[in-house]
């Protein structure tokens, strides 16, 4: 059964897919305070069997296998056909073993919320799609797929339905991606018409490479990317993600920062072989990446809400990899080394960002669902794991050296500056965003550490509302201690997240620093070996092997990393009062970045207003013309009726019977009389 | 030396469905109405059966045990929901339903009075079951509880 | 109109005094005539008995007819009629019972006693219990009253007249039987003498016109595959050669009685489906399997003395049995659970409490 990847291929979606009808179908009824066991089995096993199937390709197996045909219309045909090479063994296993960790992380801080099988059902449904979304073989299923990460993405964010902003922030979440999902439904219909009218990934990448036409490549190209930019919150379709903070915290990490914002990520690298083709077409990629990096990061400089900085992190984060991926030229063989840095910061930025996440959700937990940085302060002493274990993921954000952000970071900045190099088409451009670039990855290192500081560090401050959610269920919270591994030796009450939170985090801790070291040589070599030199075609492979790592770019980026978080230290830890002088003394500046420049307000000046004002206006007609008209064509028969019909309705059911029994007999009257 | 033909069999289960029906339609007790309606099956299983033996096989028999079974499940919920109606109403007359009409009619009243009927001698009475013989003075405060809350909640 | 009222005359007539009849018998609060009802409906009754039915009232079968469904009419009349709901449930009784006679007399002993238990015992008590329920107080004001008595009895009348017409129309078999007399007659003829006399000399028939006025209206009657049975006799008649005649005479006669028999006439002029095809192969439509006795649309064969064989002996209770559980049987279990279900449906209805909605 395991000699063969596909033997189980099909399970990784399946037993979350199981899970999820599982506990739709008898959470509220049986399963109730257990609802999560389904959740975390499902997401368990299919982690393992990720493993395997890494293993598998690992071996050389080629997994592909079409399991049945979906649907078949003509020349369309469309099978319900899974593969895994070496990029989808990479997802797959960051899918999978983050989900399960989240799982388990859920169900200590889910805890006692209403609809809480709901939401396992929900977590289960997303890792079902989100499994799907990355083994599909095909457009088709891979749109599916991508459809149901937006729908779970929609539900959870929307979780706490019955407060005005979760609802708001999951419908425009799902509006604002589903833009998007135009742009990548009409780049799929592009791709079929224009490259052999197939849907297979590699019928269409190897159609594409036979025949590159700029004309056809560049939309379609521009099309996914605007599919991948919606879902992965670029500029201009970001403004959702840092609102989709209303969701709970394990989502935020799990959904907005782990995995399902990656999609784009992803989808642009599977469809490297066609983007790597249209250098036009990577250019505006690479632009918007790193556009998006540095807007977003300059907006994290000033939040006070610590989910909405690493929410705007996130979406710098994800520019940095859009820009990795624009990076890959075919002229100058970079489209290997390009998606391998992507791929590589998709997956560290994985870690330790779920790790940051469920950190905030922790200090969230203890606090009494504060969130805002300036009512607390100094938790290092009252919160000690989650203390260690944000630090660890706030440094590898920063991109401390060694750490497994530094690696991933500079293997960005390494390609970017290459695609600048020599020969390669529009060289200053590519200059100037690796500037950008840079400058951005000292920002980053500002606000994370800024983030840290103003949390852990200062006096000791404890908002009025922790004191309230501990004595409500301090009674669980002191038998959840009692697995607690470092119980809290403070006078103040045990504010510590239970252990079913914090073993998550000290796990996702050891990788925020360690998985980068440990899989920045292998994961090149793999991902080159099973996937790239298998699916790209020739004109994009490089001549050689270049995993050489720049050494002096390697110290400047450090470098940056390090006097980012130095100015932090001094802001917020030295001269607690210099923030406020320099807010003052550029205080248009200051309001734009906190107000995220302005851009949800030019949304809503420039898109929502004049739309809501044509449905007004759509409405108006709607009732006073067409309804009425429909009034009117109502009024008619009812004014005739009321000459003689109406009497007849009378409410009696015999005289109806009557009526009836008449006009039978008369009917068979006039039969015989004819 | 003819037998009896086929013709007349049908046309008795057709005069029997007739008067069913106009048992139907005419009369206004909803238990009659409801014998009326099996009346009507009758005289259609008399036609079944008159087929039946006319084409020499045995479907019209079969069919007709399928009406028996059929008519025994409508008469069982038909007589539960006779019950709720008349819990409802405290009358069998199906003419207090005719909430249904349009919304301007007037409802449909007999005004025609009844003659006077002669005074019934009052057939002598059983104790009902269930209630212990009590004295007149002392009425037992649990037996009479139920009955008057039900007459209550009924009217709410 | 005047056509249909010469045609039908003898089935309206006992539906029009059946019409006065149960108009004036229905309960009304106002004046009534309850005698003159009664006897208009009695005259119904011995009007279609003597107009209608027309049986010869010597033969076991023809007394036991015009008994159970005299019983039955008279029952539904009075079950429609009674103010007293025992009582027209005491008529539905038996109506039920008379209706279960005439099953017995079809040949069919399993309904009979089937219909005897379910009806007349199990519904029917069952209804008295309600109205002994529901009618602690004697008659209630709705048994006295009828809706609109004059239309529900028009209507009924009118249903009832037009079925009866139709059902005439399509399975009387007079005007066949005063054919196949005719022909019998021919049939009986010695001599080309006496054939002329019944039949008309064809060299005298004008313009040689050699049409026979029997064989068309016969023909009419037949079934396209026959109709070659009755126009030979024409050519017979054509050619005056008596033992010709007198031989196809008699197979014309055969055919009809199987007609008018077995097979029947439903509309004349039309085959059967079902029936078997001239080459011999069997129709695709056979509607059941043989374990339900010799199927309907198998070809008769009339014994020797030109008896039709029997196809639906009275003793066939286990071909019933057999017919239920081998073509019925998907519908058997269907009722099963049609039952059951209807049982939960009653309890769960009548043991809700009279506030209804919990």
């Amino acid at each position: 059964m395991f000699d063969d990847v596909r033997n189980y291929l099909w399970l990784i979606p399946a037993l979350p897919l199981l899970a999820s009808a599982l506990i739709a179908l008898f959470g509220y009824s049986a399963l109730r305070e257990r609802s999560h066991w389904p959740c975390i089995l499902g997401a368990g096993v299919s982690c393992v069997l990720s493993v395997l199937a890494l293993i598998g390709v690992a071996g050389g197996a080629d997994g592909g296998a079409v399991y049945y045909t979906w649907f078949q219309s003509g020349t369309v045909n469309v099978g319900f056909s899974l593969q895994a090479d070496g990029l989808t063994a990479v997802m797959l296993v960051m899918v999978t073993f983050i989900g399960t960790l989240i799982a388990i992380y859920s169900a200590g801080y889910m805890r006692g919320a209403p609809g809480y099988p709901r939401y396992f059902a929900f977590v289960s449904l997303f890792l079902f799609s989100m499994t799907l979304l990355v083994l599909a073989n095909n457009f088709i299923l891979l749109y599916a797929a991508w459809e149901g990460v937006g729908l779970c993405s929609y539900l959870l964010i929307g979780f706490w339905y019955q407060r005005p902003a979760a609802a708001a922030a999951a419908r425009k979440a799902f509006l604002v991606t589903r833009l998007g999902d135009i742009g990548l439904f009409l780049g799929i219909l592009l791709l079929w018409k224009s490259f052999g009218h197939s849907l297979d990934y590699n019928e269409v990448f190897m159609a594409a490479a036979r025949n590159p036409d700029p004309a056809l490549l560049v939309p379609a190209c521009l099309l996914l990317f605007l599919g991948a930019a919606g879902k992965s919150a670029q500029f201009p379709l970001h403004v959702w993600l840092p609102d989709a903070m209303e969701g709970p915290s394990p989502v935020s990490a799990l959904i907005h920062a782990a995995t399902m914002v990656t999609a784009g990520v992803y989808l642009v690298a599977r469809c490297m072989p066609l983007f790597g083709l249209a250098p036009d077409a990577q250019l505006i990629v690479a632009i918007i990446g790193a556009f998006t990096a540095l807007l977003a990061a300059l907006i994290a400089l000033t939040q006070t809400d610590l989910k909405r900085v690493l929410a705007y992190s996130t979406v710098s984060q994800l520019g940095f990899m859009f820009l990795a991926l624009g990076a890959g030229t075919a002229q100058y063989g970079l489209a290997g080394l390009a998606v391998t840095a992507a791929i590589f910061h998709l997956f560290t930025h994985a870690f330790f960002k779920a790790l940051l996440f469920l950190g905030a959700g922790s200090v969230m937990h203890a606090m009494g669902d504060v969130i805002d940085m300036r009512r607390f302060g100094g938790l290092r002493k009252v919160l000690p794991v989650t203390h260690w274990t944000f630090l660890c993921g706030a440094a590898a954000l920063a991109g401390v050296p060694l750490l497994s952000g530094f690696w991933s970071k500079d293997e960005i900045l390494a390609v970017a500056w290459d695609a600048g190099g020599q020969g390669a088409p529009h060289t200053g451009v590519y200059r100037l965003l690796f500037f950008s670039a840079l400058v951005t990855a000292g920002l980053t290192a500002f606000y994370s550490a800024r983030a840290y500081f103003m949390t852990f560090w200062g006096e000791e401050r404890i908002p009025e509302e922790a004191y309230h959610h501990h004595v409500g269920d301090a009674a669980s919270v002191a038998c959840e201690s009692e697995d607690e591994a470092t119980p809290a030796a403070s006078p103040t009450p045990h504010f510590e997240s239970p252990g079913i939170m914090t073993w998550p985090l000290r796990i996702l801790a050891v990788g925020a620093v360690g998985v980068g070291i440990v899989v920045v040589l292998p994961m090149g070599h793999f991902l080159e070996a099973h996937w790239i030199r298998q699916r790209f075609p020739q004109s994009l492979l490089p001549a050689e092997s270049a995993h050489g790592h720049n050494i002096l770019l390697m110290f400047v980026s450090g470098l940056v990393a390090l006097a980012g978080i130095g100015l932090a230290y001094l802001f917020y830890v030295k001269k607690p009062a210099l923030p406020g002088v320099l807010a003052k003394s550029a205080v248009r500046l200051y309001e734009a970045s906190r107000n995220k420049f302005y851009l949800d307000e030019l949304y809503a000046a420039f898109i929502v207003k004049p739309l809501s004002g044509l449905a007004q206006l759509l409405r108006v007609l709607d009732q006073y013309i067409v309804d009425g008209l429909v009034d009117l064509c109502g009024q008619i028969p009812s004014f005739f009726s009321f000459l003689f019909l109406r009497p007849v309705q009378n409410g009696l059911v015999q005289f109806y019977a009557i009526l009836m029994a008449l006009g039978v007999g008369g009917f068979l009257l006039s039969v015989l009389l004819r | 030396m003819t037998p009896v033909y086929l013709e007349h069999y049908l046309l008795v289960g057709a005069a029997l469905f007739a008067l069913g029906m106009i048992g139907f339609l005419a009369r206004r007790n909803l238990i009659i109405m409801f014998l009326s309606a099996e009346m009507m099956l009758q005289g259609v299983a008399v036609n079944l059966v008159a087929f039946s033996r006319y084409r020499g096989n045995l479907g019209g028999q079969a069919l007709t045990l399928f009406i028996l079974t059929v008519a025994a499940c409508e008469a069982a919920v038909a007589l539960a929901l006779i019950l709720m109606l008349y819990r409802r109403r405290k009358s069998l007359d199906v003419s207090l339903w005719q909430e249904l009409r349009e919304p301007d009619q007037e409802p449909i009243v007999d005004e025609e009075p009844l003659p006077k009927r002669p005074e019934e001698e009052p057939s002598p009475r059983l104790t009902p079951a269930g209630r212990t013989p009590s004295p007149p003075t002392a009425v037992p405060q649990g037996a009479r509880g139920d009955h008057t809350q039900e007459q209550e909640t009924s009217h709410v | 109109m005047q056509t249909f009222l010469q045609l039908y005359w003898t089935l309206l007539l006992p539906v029009a005094l059946g019409f006065v009849g149960v108009y004036l018998l229905l309960p009304r609060p106002g004046r009534s005539l309850p005698l003159l009802g009664a006897l208009a409906g009695g005259a119904a009754l011995l009007a279609a008995g003597f107009f209608v039915v027309r049986l010869p009232a010597s033969i076991p079968e023809s007394i036991l007819f015009y008994a159970f469904a005299g019983v039955a009419l008279l029952g539904g009349g009075m079950m429609i009629t009674q103010k007293n709901p025992v009582h027209a449930a005491l008529s539905f009784a038996l109506v039920v019972l008379a209706t279960c006679g005439l099953f017995l007399l079809q040949g069919a002993p399993f309904l009979f006693a089937a219909t005897i238990i379910v009806y007349a015992g199990a519904i029917v008590v069952t209804f008295l219990f309600v109205i002994m329920l529901a009618q602690q107080a004697g008659l209630s004001d709705a048994d006295q009253r009828s809706r609109e008595p004059f239309l529900a009895s028009l209507a009924g009348f009118v249903l009832m007249g037009a079925l009866l017409c139709v059902l005439h129309k399509n399975f009387n078999t007079g005007e066949l039987d005063r054919l196949l007399d005719e022909v019998e007659k021919v049939a009986q003829a010695k001599t080309a003498q006496e054939v002329k006399n019944l039949l008309g000399d064809p060299d005298l028939m004008p313009f040689g016109e050699k049409s026979l006025n029997l064989v068309t209206q016969l023909s009419a009657h037949f079934p396209e595959t026959e109709k070659r049975l009755v126009e030979n006799l024409e050519d017979a008649w054509g050619k005056m050669d008596v033992a010709l005649l007198t031989e196809r005479c008699k197979k014309v006669i055969d055919a009809g009685r199987r007609l008018r028999l077995a097979t029947g006439i439903l509309t004349p002029g039309q085959t059967r489906a079902g029936r078997e095809r001239e080459d011999g192969k069997k129709d695709a439509q056979l509607p059941l399997s043989p374990y339900s006795g010799v199927p309907a649309n198998a070809k008769i064969i009339p014994t020797d003395d030109g008896k039709i064989p029997e196809r639906l002996a009275a003793r066939n209770v286990a071909a019933l049995g057999r017919s239920l559980f081998t073509d019925h049987l998907v519908a058997v279990e269907l009722a099963g659970v049609l039952l059951l279900v209807a049982t939960i449906g009653a309890i769960a209805i009548a043991g809700r409490r009279a506030e209804g909605l919990r």
